[in-house]
């Protein structure tokens, strides 16, 4: 390999300036590629790091004013944002049932589900991911809607009072939860049967052959050979799980009622587009981004450490 | 394997029911919401008793509905051409030639990826603003012309591709670019078509970004119409219906054609 593409870079014989172009030949590849990248990730990251030490209300005529580390003072000592930060958690938390438990227990239960019907229920459970979230949004605040809905109909016809699954303040978080992960159950559910009918039946077989319960293969056998897939769900779920919600807080609830459904992400576009105060949004990303970041090293870590390959 | 006994393979099938139900459900609710009269919304009833086009007739009368679909549909189509191009040249570059500096191209490109889009929106908003971008399909496809996924999806598909096939294209006096065209391109269909479904996908369902730019109407996507339309009509559940079903329309479309595809290029990349 290396062979080839050293030739691939030196060959060419036939004068200077054919040489030289050859030299920039694959950064004239990448260009598109990092131009788009460095234009609209990366300049602005540092953008964002510059401003987070700056008091700007965006309009184009007003100079922003540098304000030093004010910005983070104040958001660490305001009662939104340690509000918003431990919804984060909860959606976070919330969401890995959703997305890893149900789906991984569906997973092993119906591991050797084989015939015509499979296809079927493939293509159903998978219908959520390809539906736009805002329909989801939508149909979803239809469903439970406090006077006409239809859950609330059902609750009603099992005898139970109504639930004001946006309004009310103790259920509203959780109601958002679901809908994220309602997105995902099948999905996940998808990839975790992937990677167990992956596994090779000769281990099965193998373990049966040796008197091993039903529980002890899935414990000792399935559970370790899916735990690279167990353990990217997770690391997707954490990493990105409060920026999924995202869509659902700002068409459902905006954060409400009584600020129960914000998040970090939801108070930084707050601050950004409601409030205009730039310096405190870019403050409050790049807080987001700094733990995020480690939490994304740690799980990266984890994953080295932990997953079980089969070679 | 084969021996299984019967209980165990109803209670899966009970599971596997039940989870299609909660999929599948909400989903259709909300289409046979949009066939119901104004009367007979309320009812619990499973069907229509009397299905009727209003709602859709009120909602193409309330918001240009056709035009948002066509700027959607341009939209995804532009960003899906451009990330495939940009991500087809990027990989090319990283799979044909080993130079210096081309690790890191290939490291920053991918980290990208992990750059919450919040954490950049307000520097991404002023240069958009600055460029004129606002409210225009262009500022929604520009900054999306790249992906951090499609280049490693098609780096990770064209470094299976045999070197000697390359060679000997080269050796016929072929220039890179030719190759790629002409040798390489034809052989990676599968992934090709896996990468433009995903793009296609996820910039037809994009959210965040088009909620910064789009400010009128007539010049938003599905995404932002509908919620404008959500905010305008409040409760008014039959028509919003009709907008939801007519802006899934054409991506259920696309799954119902190319669900097996669909499923596999979704599974064979992770969750985006």
């Amino acid at each position: 390999m290396t062979d080839a593409t050293i030739t691939g870079a030196h060959v060419a014989p036939r004068g200077l300036p054919r040489l030289r172009l050859s030299a920039a030949e694959p950064w004239l590849y990448l260009a598109p590629a990092l131009v788009v990248v460095a234009v609209w990730t990366y300049v602005p990251l540092l953008q964002a790091f510059e401003l987070s030490f700056y008091q700007w209300n965006m309009l184009p005529r007003s100079t922003p004013r540098f304000v030093g580390l004010d910005n983070y003072r104040n958001l660490l000592s305001l009662p939104d944002m340690r509000q918003a930060v431990v919804n984060t958690v909860i959606y976070t938390i919330g969401l890995l049932p959703l997305s890893v438990g149900v789906p991984l227990a569906v997973a092993l239960l119906t591991g050797n589900l084989g015939g015509r019907l499979r296809n079927l229920y493939r293509a159903l459970i998978f219908v959520p991911m390809i539906v736009a979230p805002i329909v989801a949004a939508i149909l979803w605040r239809w469903l439970l809607n406090e006077d006409h809905g239809l859950v609330n109909a059902w609750l009603a016809g099992l005898g139970l009072g109504k639930v004001g699954f946006l309004s009310d303040p103790d259920v509203a978080l959780w109601t958002l939860v679901w809908i994220t992960g309602w997105k995902l159950i099948g999905f996940s559910t998808l990839l975790f049967a992937a990677a167990d009918s992956a596994i090779s039946p000769s281990y099965v077989e193998a373990a049966r052959m040796d008197g091993a319960s039903p529980w002890q293969i899935v414990r000792d056998i399935r559970l370790p050979l899916m735990s690279p897939t167990i353990l990217l769900i997770t690391m997707m779920t954490i990493l990105f799980g409060a920026q999924w919600s995202f869509v659902y807080i700002n068409a459902l609830t905006g954060g409400g009622p009584l600020r129960s459904t914000t998040n970090v992400y939801h108070v930084m576009w707050e601050y950004g587009f409601k409030t205009m105060a730039a310096g405190w949004s870019t403050a409050a990303g790049m807080l987001v981004f700094a733990v995020f970041g480690l939490i994304a090293i740690g799980c990266l870590a984890l994953m080295r450490r932990f997953a079980v390959y089969d070679e | 394997m084969t021996n299984r006994t019967n209980p165990g393979r109803i209670a899966a099938h009970g599971v596997m029911v039940a989870l299609s139900f909660l999929a599948i459900f909400p989903v259709y609710w909300m289409i046979q919401t949009s066939f119901r009269s104004e009367n007979e919304i309320f009812s619990g009833g499973l069907f229509p008793a009397a299905p009727t086009l209003k709602n859709y007739a009120d909602v193409l009368a309330a918001m240009p509905m056709l035009r948002i679909l066509a700027n959607t549909a341009l939209m995804a189509g532009a960003t899906t051409l451009a990330q495939v191009a940009t991500g087809l040249l990027a990989a090319w570059a990283l799979v044909r030639w080993r130079f210096p500096g081309g690790a890191l191209a290939r490291s920053l490109i991918a980290l990208s990826w992990l750059v919450p889009f919040q954490v950049v929106m307000i520097p991404n908003y002023v240069l958009a603003s600055r460029l004129g971008l606002l409210d225009t399909v262009a500022g929604l496809v520009i900054p999306n012309a790249a992906a951090a996924f499609s280049v490693l999806v098609l780096y990770n598909a064209m470094r299976g591709f045999p070197r000697e096939v390359v060679e000997a294209a080269r050796m016929d006096g072929a220039g890179s670019l030719r190759i790629l065209a002409e040798v390489v391109l034809p052989n990676l269909r599968a992934p090709l078509a896996s990468v433009s479904i995903l793009c296609f996908i996820s910039a037809w369902n994009e959210y965040f970004w088009p909620l910064l730019l789009i400010r009128r109407m007539e010049n938003s996507v599905v995404q932002i119409g509908l919620q404008f339309f959500m905010t305008q009509e409040g409760n008014d559940w039959g028509p919003l219906m009709a907008a939801a079903t007519l802006a899934s329309l054409p991506i259920l479309a696309l799954y119902l054609v190319l669900q097996r595809q669909v499923v596999d290029s979704f599974m064979k990349s992770g969750i985006r």
